[in-house]
């Protein structure tokens, strides 16, 4: 998987032609096991139990929201506390277009996208003015008010919340196929959309962005435009894992759509998995989810073990588990990086 | 008279809220860091403070003598131990790091304290009240609102006149310049946030006093602090004072429009305020 670019320079002498690797052998093991695993996710109707099937779903929003988190802090540099709006605002337009208006529930899912998308065009107006650690303070109250507008907006039933009775029209293996079938739209759209975006042109600009927005915008990278880009996008991708976690549940009230707990799980599983690579969020959101099921009954105790974990993870290890692994072996399952080969081989 | 009340009532609120403000408006104005963990320290010292008061029956004077000390101490281990390390021009380290402890702490006050909400007993203060005309004033929240305005005026002029204060501002404008000069900035960090914290325990006992404190309150007084802040002028510590105002009467007129209106007007006028003037009623271009 090599390919070549040439460097239409018409002033100067060309440039030899140089060959790029982009693709490694650990990648296209990585890409193989994926595919496999999107293949077990959406069969899962037929051989796995409603308890699992749960379980998965959720690990499957752990993912999709932790990824765009990592879009947003990891590589955009725009750290968050309050992506909860969007999922809240996403999953009550869908219960809205299909408990209300009658819309197809699985295609309300999809339809409901426009919600944070049109959303997150004027916060990202009010709250670029703020710079570094105040932006994210300020998407809390964006959350906070969306919670309390919420609340008090009884065209939703107001703080007694919704159910999303049309689903009973549907077999439980109806519903189970849907949602996982959603499930592998949703890991396709956040993390392969990541992966691509990433070895696309713009992924050049981000890591460069990541690195040093200065010298990034030095190089002739929009950085102003790439950041609202990527809050947009990550607005729609934490919408949709916000409709399809409230679709497997049923249910939605103000406090659990606007939960700030969700900011929590996204920062542990980008923290202690490694911020700014899309493996380090899988390896968090495993860690995570194995963590909530073992040691969830501890409560209190648990969750100080969690919030220290992060604590210890900004201070000492950056990287997080991914970046401690890298330093003793080089075998990325996403590679974004682009290697120059030697230019007569 | 009902709005004027809401007025006069909300002045006083902002003078709880000014002092849960000024200590992020220092910290933000010196090192640019924001403590996550601000509105959970507060917390912390309240129900402390609350404990102590009913262990060792002591009164709200005595409580705030060891409660101040108390905010300061853990201030400056704070910064000594934890924000030193990753103060920088990055502002996502910080942030990481205080939201991991606010989580680690909100829930280990949880475990100590259970969910419950208490509040301090003020032998009959917390009561009383005098007659201003046709309104009703309490006297615990007019000492409120003077403590404030003298907390405020007292950092004000700490900053412009003394030689920690000049040594401060110094740090803030040019770290590597000022350390030129023989300034320790890491010993001057740690003075501010010790400064910041020792406010937030007058601010823990009056939230106490006048209402009442449980483990998971903590983000909220962040919130307010926060918005205070960018409503005044960031940096300014006469701004944060004057934001705090604003968030009160807000609030409290909010709160006659509707009673379910009253936090969410607060946050508007505070957007309002982002979408009109970013640098804040105060704060310079």
């Amino acid at each position: 998987m090599t390919d070549t670019l040439a460097h239409p320079i018409t002033d100067s002498p060309a440039p030899p032609a140089v060959r790029v690797r982009r693709q490694t052998r650990s990648g296209a093991v990585a890409l193989v096991v994926s595919i496999l695993l999107l293949l077990a996710l959406v069969t899962m109707p037929w051989w796995a139990s409603q308890g699992l099937i749960r379980q998965i779903v959720e690990l499957c929003c752990y993912i999709a929201i932790a990824q765009m988190w990592n879009l947003l802090a990891g590589y955009a540099g725009l750290v968050s506390v309050g992506q909860q709006a969007f999922m809240g605002v996403a999953a009550y337009f869908m219960f809205v277009l299909a408990q209300t208006w009658g819309i197809n529930p699985f295609l309300a899912v999809v339809l409901c996208l426009l919600a944070p998308a049109v959303l997150a065009v004027p916060i990202y107006a009010l709250l670029h003015r703020l710079d570094g650690p105040y932006f994210a303070i300020g998407t809390w109250v964006v959350a906070e008010v969306m919670r309390l507008a919420t609340s008090n907006f009884a065209y939703v039933n107001a703080g007694a919340g919704m159910s999303l009775r049309v689903m009973s029209t549907y077999s439980a293996d109806q519903r189970a196929i849907g949602v996982t079938l959603l499930c592998a739209l949703m890991l396709l759209v956040t993390v392969g959309g990541s992966y691509w975006l990433l070895r696309s042109r713009y992924g050049l600009a981000l890591t460069a962005l990541r690195d040093n927005p200065v010298a990034a915008a030095s190089q002739g990278v929009n950085v102003s435009r790439l950041r609202f880009m990527i809050f947009v996008a990550a607005a729609i991708g934490t919408g949709l894992a916000g409709a399809v976690y409230f679709m497997a549940q049923l249910r939605i009230t103000p406090p659990s759509a606007f939960d700030p707990n969700w900011a929590n799980i996204a920062i542990f599983i980008v923290m202690v998995g490694g911020i700014g690579s899309i493996e380090g969020v899988l390896i968090g959101a495993l860690i995570y989810f194995f963590a909530d099921r073992w040691f969830g009954d501890y409560g209190a105790i648990y969750l100080v073990v969690l919030g220290l974990l992060t604590l210890f993870m900004a201070l000492f290890a950056r990287g997080g588990l991914w970046g401690l692994l890298c330093k003793v072996v080089d075998a990325p399952w996403f590679p974004t990086r682009r290697t120059l080969l030697d230019s007569k081989g | 008279m009902q709005w004027l009340d809401g007025l006069i009532q909300g002045v006083l609120l902002g003078g709880l809220y000014a002092q849960y403000a000024l200590g992020m408006a220092l910290m933000f104005g010196v090192m640019r860091i924001v403590n996550i963990t601000h509105g959970d320290l507060m917390v912390l010292l309240a129900l402390v403070g609350i404990s102590l008061a009913g262990s060792f029956a002591l009164g709200p004077i005595s409580v705030l003598l060891v409660v101040v000390p108390l905010g300061a101490a853990l201030g400056w281990l704070l910064q000594r131990g934890i924000l030193n390390r990753v103060v920088g021009a990055d502002p996502l380290p910080s942030l990481i790091a205080t939201f991991g402890l606010s989580v680690a702490l909100q829930n280990l006050m949880l475990q100590i304290w259970k969910a419950d909400t208490r509040s301090l007993p003020g032998g009959g203060i917390e009561q009383a009240s005098f007659q201003l005309g046709p309104i009703f004033v309490g006297v615990l929240p007019v000492i409120v609102l003077v403590t404030a305005t003298v907390l405020t005026g007292g950092l004000d002029s700490l900053l412009r006149h003394t030689r920690f204060g000049r040594a401060l501002r110094a740090s803030s404008a040019d770290v590597e310049a000022a350390a030129l000069t023989g300034i320790n900035p890491r010993a001057i960090y740690a003075g501010a946030t010790a400064i910041a914290v020792g406010i937030l325990g007058f601010a823990a006992v009056f939230q106490s006093l006048r209402a009442t404190v449980a483990p998971a309150d903590g983000p909220f007084q962040l919130i307010y602090a926060f918005e205070a802040v960018i409503i005044g002028g960031m940096g300014s510590i006469w701004g944060a004072f004057l934001g705090a105002m604003v968030l009160g009467i807000s609030q409290s007129i909010g709160f006659r429009i509707d009673p379910g209106f009253g936090i969410l007007a607060g946050h508007l006028v505070f957007l309002a305020v982002l979408a009109i003037r970013p640098q804040g009623i105060l704060g310079r271009e």
